[in-house]
C-alpha cells in the first residue's frame, strides 16, 4: 500500500512537470527576467503541489492553481531585489527556439511586472479577463486597466526601437 | 505590435531537459523526506505541548522578564499586497513574517540624493491598539521611516524643492506623467493615538549592499498614556529568506 503511494507520487511529478514545467518557466522566466529564479519558483510551485495535495475539478482547475502559486511566489521573489535584474538578451537564445522572437521578448520583460503577467495570462495562456480576475484576485476593471496599458507600453516601447 | 506574434515568442520558450530532470529529482527527495518525517507520535506530542501552552496562555496573566505584567497596548504590524489585501499581524514574541511587496519600488530608476541605494523598502507600517493612550513615538536603531508620495512632472523636475521635502528616489513608468517617490521621514516619528490612520510610514531597512541585513534591527515603541505615564516595548526586525520577521524583545 505505501509502496504504492509512493510510487503514484513519483508518477505525479513526473506528469505534472512534464505537463507543467515548460508553462511555468516561460511564465515565471518573462516575469523574473532570470533563469535561476524562474528554476527556484518552478521547484518551489511544485513542492508546493506535492506538500498541499490539493483538490481539483479538473486539469484547467489545476492548470489555474499552479499558475496562481507560482505567480505569487514570482512577486515575493523579486521583494527584496531592490534593483530590476534583467536577463541579458544573448542568454534568451538559450530558451527560446526562435530567432526572431528575442526581440519580442526584451520588450515584454523590460514591462512592468503587474502590465505584463496580464499580458502573458491573457495573449500568451489564453485566458478570459473574467478567469484572469480571479487569477490573481484583482478587479475585472484592474484586469481591464493592466491589460490597455500593457499593450500600450510594449507598443510604444516597439514603436522606440524601430524609429 | 503584433501579439499573436508575442505569443508565439513566449511560447517558443521550454524548459531546459537538465533544468526539467532536476526539478523532478529535487521534488522525489523532497516528497521522499516528507513520507519519513511523518510521525503520528510525535505529532501527538506537539498536539499535546500547544494545548498546555494554550491553557497557560489564557489562564494565567502575562508577565514579563521582570515579573512586571506586560504592556497594556498591543503592536499591530501590517502590509498592503499587490492585490490590495492588508496582511494584519499583533506582535507577540513569536515572529510575525511579512513576505512583502516592494515591487512598487523595484523599479526606482532616479535617485535624487540621499543613502537609500542601501535600503530595503518594506511596505511594513505599524499601529497601536490599546486605552488612554495620547500618542505614539517610533525610533529605530537604524534604518529609516520612508513614505510614498506621488509626483507630478512638474514637482519631479524641481530638484531643489525634491531635496528640501527629502524626497530622495523617484521611479516613473515608461510614458506617464506621473512619478513614484519615496519620502525620508528619518528615524524617529510621534504620531496622536486618533490620527494613526494619517501616517502611512514604511519600514526602510539598511543592507549590506547584496540585500542583506547584517545586524537586527530595533523598533523602540513608546507609548504615552493620557494620565502622563509612558509605556514601551521593542521589536526585533530580522531578515528571513525573501522576507523579514517582526517581533516582541
Amino acid at each position: 500500500m505505501l509502496q504504492q503511494a509512493v510510487w503514484s507520487t513519483g508518477q505525479d511529478i513526473e506528469r505534472i512537470v512534464d505537463t507543467y514545467g515548460n508553462m511555468l518557466f516561460r511564465i515565471c522566466l518573462v516575469i523574473l527576467c532570470n533563469e535561476n529564479d524562474a528554476e527556484d519558483v518552478v521547484q518551489d510551485t511544485f513542492i508546493n503541489y506535492l506538500t498541499k495535495a490539493p483538490t481539483f475539478h479538473d486539469s484547467e482547475h489545476e492548470k489555474a492553481w499552479l499558475i496562481t502559486v507560482a505567480t505569487n511566489r514570482c512577486k515575493n521573489m523579486r521583494r527584496f531585489n531592490f534593483m530590476r535584474r534583467h536577463i541579458d538578451i544573448s542568454d534568451l537564445q538559450l530558451y527560446s527556439k526562435d530567432v526572431e522572437s528575442y526581440g519580442l521578448l526584451d520588450h515584454l520583460m523590460k514591462l512592468p511586472n503587474k502590465h505584463k503577467i496580464v499580458l502573458l495570462l491573457f495573449y500568451v495562456e489564453g485566458y478570459k479577463v473574467d478567469e484572469i480576475t480571479t487569477l490573481l484576485n484583482i478587479t475585472s476593471s484592474a484586469v481591464k486597466k493592466r491589460l490597455q496599458r500593457g499593450r500600450e507600453l510594449i507598443r510604444e516601447s516597439y514603436r522606440k526601437e524601430n524609429d | 505590435m503584433d501579439f499573436e506574434k508575442m505569443k508565439d515568442a513566449v511560447k517558443s520558450i521550454e524548459m531546459p531537459e537538465t533544468m526539467k530532470s532536476r526539478v523532478k529529482k529535487n521534488s522525489n527527495i523532497l516528497e521522499k523526506e516528507k513520507s519519513v518525517r511523518f510521525n503520528s507520535k510525535k505529532w501527538i506530542s506537539v498536539a499535546f505541548a500547544v494545548a498546555v501552552l494554550l491553557l497557560i496562555v489564557i489562564g494565567i496573566p502575562l508577565f514579563d522578564r521582570n515579573g512586571n505584567l506586560v504592556s497594556n497596548f498591543t503592536v499591530t504590524a501590517y502590509a498592503s499586497s499587490d492585490d490590495g489585501n492588508q496582511l494584519y499581524t499583533n506582535l507577540s514574541e513569536e515572529k510575525a513574517i511579512f513576505e512583502l511587496s516592494t515591487e512598487q519600488r523595484i523599479g526606482v530608476i532616479g535617485s535624487v540624493g540621499g543613502d537609500g541605494a542601501n535600503l530595503i523598502f518594506t511596505n511594513v507600517m505599524l499601529n497601536i491598539t490599546g486605552e488612554d493612550i495620547d500618542s505614539i513615538t517610533y525610533t529605530l536603531s537604524k534604518g529609516k521611516f520612508v513614505e510614498d508620495v506621488t509626483l507630478t512632472a512638474k514637482e519631479r523636475a524641481n530638484k531643489d524643492w525634491l531635496l528640501s521635502e527629502k524626497i530622495y528616489f523617484i521611479s516613473t513608468e515608461p510614458g506617464s506623467d506621473i512619478s513614484q517617490g519615496i519620502k525620508e521621514i528619518g528615524n524617529s516619528y510621534t504620531v496622536n493615538y486618533n490620527e494613526q490612520d494619517k501616517y502611512k510610514y514604511t519600514l526602510a531597512i539598511p543592507h549590506d549592499g547584496n540585500d542583506v541585513i547584517v545586524e537586527d534591527m530595533i523598533i523602540k515603541v513608546n507609548v504615552k498614556y493620557t494620565d502622563g505615564n509612558s509605556e514601551q516595548q521593542d521589536i526585533v526586525v530580522t531578515q528571513e529568506p525573501n522576507s523579514i520577521s517582526l517581533k516582541l524583545n
